[in-house]
């Protein structure tokens, strides 16, 4: 039982990261229609950045801060500006090629310049455990959990109780009407790829510390985000929030209790089945976009 | 008030409007009819800074306004309803509300205008929480128009207003045009329901492959008997929702 415990926590906290993906990924396509395929990368470099800005000599919340903010910059900011708005026009697929030649890109970079070998990435919470009920629960997992829920409930109040945030809300559901109300469309697309680099940074600095920092840690990352985002509906935030959670946990009950050499397919299994038993998402409705 | 001059301009290289010219004159309702596809919801987007304008002129209270975005055509005074259905269907009714005055500076204004406005739409705070989509299509169209007051607008332009609605909704939304006209505000109005459009406005015209064919008082066109062939035959067929 205890071990159980164990293994639905430390489920969960890998979840919470994967939703911050996930839900980065659903804003994207709600409100460009922009289908992500480097998301994976996305998250893969900004731990790059923190351990480039930590080689300058900077503390690591120095370090953190620089990461987020070139984050934004780059992968928000200059992506939009140089390679979505320049492909959208001619329609999604040349887009979504764009976007995976753009990871490639990313990998290889990172590769060739920085290090085709795995990175130590400093733990950023306390490497202790507690005592659950006798099971050993890690603080890393609880606090990973509680930073990706405070981070997508504070993304939902922003949409929900701000002007701005239903100024996107309206931009998404029906970019028509928000424009012919005055909204200013295009700065609220933008808002949305801010905040996509934003969730995959944070994303990148809670889950590097389980892993190591390497190149290819987009290759999975990617793949799971992209499920957790259809089985949640690819339409909403509290659907790719509840994709993210379920995958986290399938998957470590899977590696534990069938092997882990199947790992990798229990969400590509968990896929299949909902794309079969319910098509629209979890949480999905059939009627389309929601917020 | 409004005037548009010899306006040519279309989507890519298809020309719609070959020449467009009428004057709408202040505190008015006028209705345009003309066949499907003849150009009439062009006409509205050309104004309101939608469509790529060739060439040709649109004056507004006496200022060249020729494409002018969207959200400078709203600082002016003027409102799109555009046609077809047009809530942002996951906010609320409040919300969507509110939307007609995220171009204002003073926020707490709008607040005010919103009241103002629900209480001419008591059906609107009755059902404020809800999601917009959970309306019926007339209680949808009467937010929409709802939402098309809140800045005050000098001139709303509104685009088939009568689709998917019952025969009494629809006398709804007339006696609305017609109570805000007596408030001193301009409407332009696109419509299928020709003859009952024409009946409560003051004026009229006719488009037909994007040129201006007749414009005279409404019920000068109601007893035109060509019009009457063309136009008045009762409601026309057609599908639903296309902008
Ligand atoms: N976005 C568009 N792109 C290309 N052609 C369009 C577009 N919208 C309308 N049209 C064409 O322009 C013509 C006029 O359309 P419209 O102004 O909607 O007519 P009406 O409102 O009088 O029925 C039609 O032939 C229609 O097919
Ligand atoms: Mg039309």
């Amino acid at each position: 039982m205890s071990e159980f415990i164990q293994i639905i926590v430390s489920g969960l906290s890998a979840g919470s990261i994967y939703a911050l993906a996930a839900v980065g990924f659903t804003l994207l396509w709600q409100a460009s229609q922009t289908i992500n395929f480097a998301q994976g990368e996305f998250v893969m470099l900004p731990a790059f950045f923190v351990l480039g800005a930590m080689g300058l000599g900077a503390p690591m919340w120095l370090a953190i801060a620089v990461a987020l903010g070139l984050s934004v910059l780059l992968l928000g900011a200059a992506f939009k500006k140089l390679i979505v708005e320049p492909m959208l026009p001619h329609g999604t697929l040349p887009l979504i090629i764009a976007t995976i030649a753009l990871g490639l890109l990313m990998k290889e970079s990172v590769k060739e310049f920085y290090s085709a070998q795995g990175q130590p990435f400093p733990p950023i919470f306390p490497t202790e455990v507690v005592r659950v009920f006798g099971a050993a629960i890690s603080v890393a997992d609880i606090m990973n959990l509680a930073v990706s829920f405070a981070a997508i409930l504070t993304l939902q109040l922003f949409l929900q109780r701000t002007r701005t945030g239903r100024c996107m809300q309206a931009t998404a559901q029906n970019r028509g009407v928000a424009e012919i109300l005055g909204v200013n469309v295009k700065r609220m697309v933008m808002y949305t790829f801010l905040i996509n680099a934003a969730l995959a940074a944070i994303a990148s600095i809670l889950i590097t510390p389980i892993y190591l920092a390497k190149f290819s840690n987009g290759e999975t990352l990617g793949l799971v985000a992209f499920i957790a985002a259809i089985v949640g509906g690819f339409n909403q935030i509290r659907g790719a929030l509840v994709g993210g959670l379920l995958i986290g946990v399938i998957d470590n009950l899977s590696a534990f209790y069938v092997s882990s050499e199947y790992r990798a397919a229990a969400p590509l299994i968990l896929l299949i089945v909902i794309i079969m038993v319910r098509p629209q998402g979890i949480m999905g409705t059939s009627e389309g976009r929601t917020v | 008030m409004l005037e548009l001059k010899d306006i040519y301009g279309g989507y890519d290289k298809i020309t719609i409007l070959n020449g467009t010219s009428f004057k709408v004159p202040r505190a008015s309702i006028t209705t345009m009819i003309g066949p499907n596809g003849a150009g009439k919801s062009t006409v509205f987007r050309a104004i309101f800074g939608l469509l790529n304008i060739r060439s040709g002129q649109i004056l507004f209270d006496g200022q060249d306004v020729t494409r002018h975005t969207p959200k400078q055509m709203i600082n002016h005074g003027v409102t799109y309803v555009p046609q077809g259905r047009n809530v942002i269907p996951q906010l609320s009714v409040w919300h969507n509300l509110e939307m007609g005055g995220v171009t204002a500076r003073d926020q707490s204004k709008v607040r005010a205008r919103m009241e103002t406005v629900m209480d001419q739409f008591p059906m609107l705070r009755e059902y404020k929480n809800r999601k917009a989509i959970e309306l019926s299509g007339g209680q949808q169209q009467q937010l929409e128009i709802a939402r098309s007051l809140l800045l005050d607008p000098k001139l709303i332009l509104i685009d088939e207003p009568s689709i998917g609605l019952s025969p009494n909704l629809v006398q709804d939304v007339f006696v609305t045009l017609q109570r805000l006209r007596d408030q001193g505000v301009t409407i332009l109005m696109v419509e299928q329901n020709a003859k009952a459009a024409l009946a409560i406005s003051d004026y009229g015209l006719v488009l037909e492959l994007g040129q201006t064919q007749m414009h005279d008082d409404a019920s000068k066109l109601l007893n035109d008997p060509k019009v009457g062939q063309l136009f008045l035959g009762g409601h026309f067929h057609e599908e639903e929702g296309a902008a």
